[in-house]
């Protein structure tokens, strides 16, 4: 797929926004900027997935009429990867553009400051992919809002399936069962990893090595090494691009093995990039995320969720030429949609308008109920004074796995779509012999 | 007991040492005779992995082909950035030269995300696994090593066996004096920003092996490189050489004991405090 020209597409389009004319000029209008990163190594690790479900949400969203007799006028922002970038273009668009609200945002990296500095603001930001938990823990954060998965639920979530397929999959009590966990040490990775520690102690499975590393580290020969001393039957892995690929590649030529590797999103969750780089090396590695919306069975979710997605994915695939379309882009639209079909009119209609105010009473009175959205999980926030007051306290990721270049569904068990592989096959390179 | 697992550390850190060096042996060559850092150095390592990606996904060029083709790209891409960038700013102050380089440095990571986007791109290849005993190496770390050091023999076989290395020599020790010897300094520095350009090439060579290519991959390489040519004393090729091994075995070993991060704060500590004790360089005379 051409992600070039989509980016370009993106960013152009944005440029010519501002000199619209004619009907819509003349129509009120909300004016929403959109960060997220277009350039920088984040992009391919699944931001520009995530932005394009943003932008078709949006447009989706002004063919169908707009909110409330208002067009969306989305100011799109390019963070480059940088946190200090995030922050410049987020003060940029605040105070120059004036946009009535931030949205998007992929690197926890960048969504930890952003949202400490929007809320002393006392401006409205609504979070769509980044899932560290630091976000939001013990902040009290009044005007942002993320009904996106946390970290916390992530680490859990890995955690949780290996414990329940352990007798009757590895042949192990679950306190026999090696755990490695490994993790890039921004907030993202740090957050996931303390998730995942915290439910393999609770669960009473064996931690046999915690350790974090640089994601743009160019050497993880001495990481590989001590696996290798260390004998995991899992590695629980959270990283971005470039450093999952040289894990992986410096794994198979340092001889490390296991029976199962579970990565944790971003870069594990671009199944395209992980076929066209290893091939089938890549099979049967598993990946915790929100699920990808297409995945899901429309009969188990609200009437019009399932046309949504269609919707979704014929956008996404015009734009990309691209088979698979990655959970990310299903973060990205399922939050912008949530935002503009749910908060945003109750905002205008009940609470006089869409400034920060109205925006947090709207997001507060939220009540989707399970099978609401297109990922399948409602919302309904924590309220302040809450430890994680701000976040969707009905979020839920599934544990997915890639076999033959097919995502499935293994996790839980009640909305699987296939029997998990695990342990390897003996034939996989990767194999613990 | 013997620690197998130690070894296999020890050693995996001298081969991610000839990696090293070999990405600091062009960069001092480069400020050892033009006196002059190129600070987008990773950068062109960079634009020649793009190019060995280019030619062989792309367009089917057999790797052989790709990588000569590479080499001689980026040595012509140092040609220009002497030309074009480095020759306008000779003997003007060095923070001015700094930023010039610095400069191309964003051009350059730009270029190259307009020109192949921001995928990850990689050959595809499947190296071989190396086991020895208990033990594995990465062949392409190997092969990195092996040319790490046919390359500092090479480079030292044509700058003291040959006319034209001795004139580059003389340059790099006098620049005042020699042109009233007859030699001419403009021509020796664009031959070696020719022979600096290439090193890069060939280090991209190898790094293609080993990395996928983005246009941000610079920063995994460009920050060590430049504190390994310090600590050997910038300009001092046999003093970087060195350097970039004992800066491996740091960040190997180190993280080996410790945390893998524990490696690159000791080596980095290491740094700092060589900064104090011998400012010019571990190795300088």
């Amino acid at each position: 797929m051409s992600l070039t020209a989509t980016r370009r597409a993106i960013l152009g389009g944005a440029g010519a926004l501002p000199f619209a004319t004619g009907a819509f000029a003349q129509q009120r209008e909300i004016r929403i900027g959109v960060i997220y990163d277009y350039t920088g190594p984040f992009a391919a690790g699944g931001s520009l997935a995530a932005a394009l479900g943003t932008k078709h949400a949006i447009e989706l969203m002004n063919e169908r009429g707009g909110v409330e007799g208002h067009r969306i006028h989305a100011i799109y922002a390019d963070a480059q990867s940088r946190t200090e970038v995030a922050i410049n273009e987020m003060t940029r668009l605040l105070e120059q553009e004036r946009v009535d609200l931030i949205m998007g945002v992929f690197s926890s990296a960048h969504c930890v400051p952003m949202a400490q500095r929007v809320n002393q603001q006392r401006r409205f930001m609504w979070a769509n992919v980044c899932v560290a938990s630091s976000v939001f823990k013990d902040r009290n954060l009044e005007y942002v809002f993320r009904a996106q998965v946390h970290s916390d639920q992530f680490g859990e979530a890995s955690c949780r399936f290996v414990h329940e397929v352990a007798e009757e999959r590895l042949r192990k009590r679950p306190a026999d069962v090696r755990i490695a966990i490994i993790y890039e040490d921004g907030p993202y990775g740090a957050g996931v990893a303390a998730g995942n520690e915290a439910m393999t102690r609770e669960l009473g499975m064996r931690l046999v090595l915690k350790e974090g590393y640089a994601a743009t580290a160019p050497d993880l020969s001495s990481l590989v090494t001590k696996l290798r001393r260390e004998r995991p039957d899992v590695i629980l892995h959270t990283g971005y691009n470039p450093d999952i690929t040289l894990f992986l590649r410096q794994s198979r030529e340092l001889g490390l093995r296991w029976r199962a590797l579970i990565g944790h999103g971003a870069g594990y969750g671009q199944i395209d990039r992980l076929n066209q780089t290893f091939g089938r090396d890549a099979n049967f590695i598993f990946n915790v995320d929100p699920v990808a919306a297409q995945l899901l069975n429309p009969a188990s979710l609200a009437p019009g969720m399932g046309e949504l997605t269609n919707e979704m994915v014929r956008r996404y695939r015009a734009e990309t030429n691209a088979q698979e379309v990655p959970p990310h882009t299903s973060m990205g639209f399922n939050q912008t949609w949530i935002f503009l079909s749910d908060v945003l009119p109750r905002a205008i209609r009940n609470h006089g308008g869409f400034t920060p105010d109205a925006l947090r009473q709207a997001a507060l009175a939220t009540d989707i109920p399970d099978g609401g959205t297109i990922q399948g999980y409602g919302v309904r926030f924590n309220p302040p004074g809450h430890p994680m007051a701000g976040q969707n306290s009905r979020s839920t990721p599934v544990v997915m796995q890639y076999v033959d270049a097919q995502t499935k569904i293994v996790w839980p068990r009640a909305i699987k779509t296939a029997d998990p592989v695990i342990p390897l096959p003996p034939d996989h390179p990767y194999a613990a012999r | 007991m013997f620690d197998t697992f130690l070894l296999e550390s020890v050693i995996n850190g001298i081969l991610l040492g000839g990696v090293l060096a070999l990405l600091a042996l062009g960069l001092n060559l480069i400020f050892g005779v033009i006196d002059v850092v190129w600070i987008c150095y990773a950068e062109l390592v960079m634009i020649g992995m793009y190019a060995i990606w280019w030619l062989h996904v792309y367009y089917g060029v057999p790797l052989p082909g790709a990588i000569v083709s590479a080499v001689m790209v980026v040595a012509l891409m140092g040609v220009l950035l002497h030309r074009l960038v480095i020759e306008p700013v000779l003997g003007k102050p060095p923070i001015n030269q700094l930023l010039v380089t610095g400069g191309v440095l964003f051009f350059l990571q730009a270029a190259a995300t307009l020109a192949f986007g921001i995928e990850f791109r990689n050959l595809g290849l499947r190296m071989p696994v190396v086991e020895f005993g208990d033990m594995f190496f990465s062949f392409a770390r190997l092969l990195a090593f092996g040319t790490a050091l046919a390359g500092v023999l090479l480079l030292w076989l044509f700058l003291t066996r040959s006319y034209l290395g001795t004139a580059i020599r003389a340059i790099s020790q006098d620049r005042e004096i020699m042109p009233l010897m007859g030699v001419d300094p403009r021509r020796i520095y664009l031959i070696t920003s020719a022979i600096g350009g290439g090193m890069a090439g060939v280090a991209a060579s190898l790094l293609v092996l080993q990395y996928d290519v983005h246009p941000a991959i610079g920063l995994s390489f460009g920050p060590i490189t430049f504190m390994i040519c310090v600590m050997g004393g910038l300009g001092n090729m046999l003093g970087g050489f060195l350097a970039a091994f004992v800066f491996a075995q740091f960040i190997s070993v180190g993280g080996y004991f410790f945390q893998i991060e524990w490696g690159y704060v000791i080596a980095f500590a290491f740094f700092i405090a060589m900064m104090f004790i011998r400012p010019k360089g571990l190795f300088s005379r």
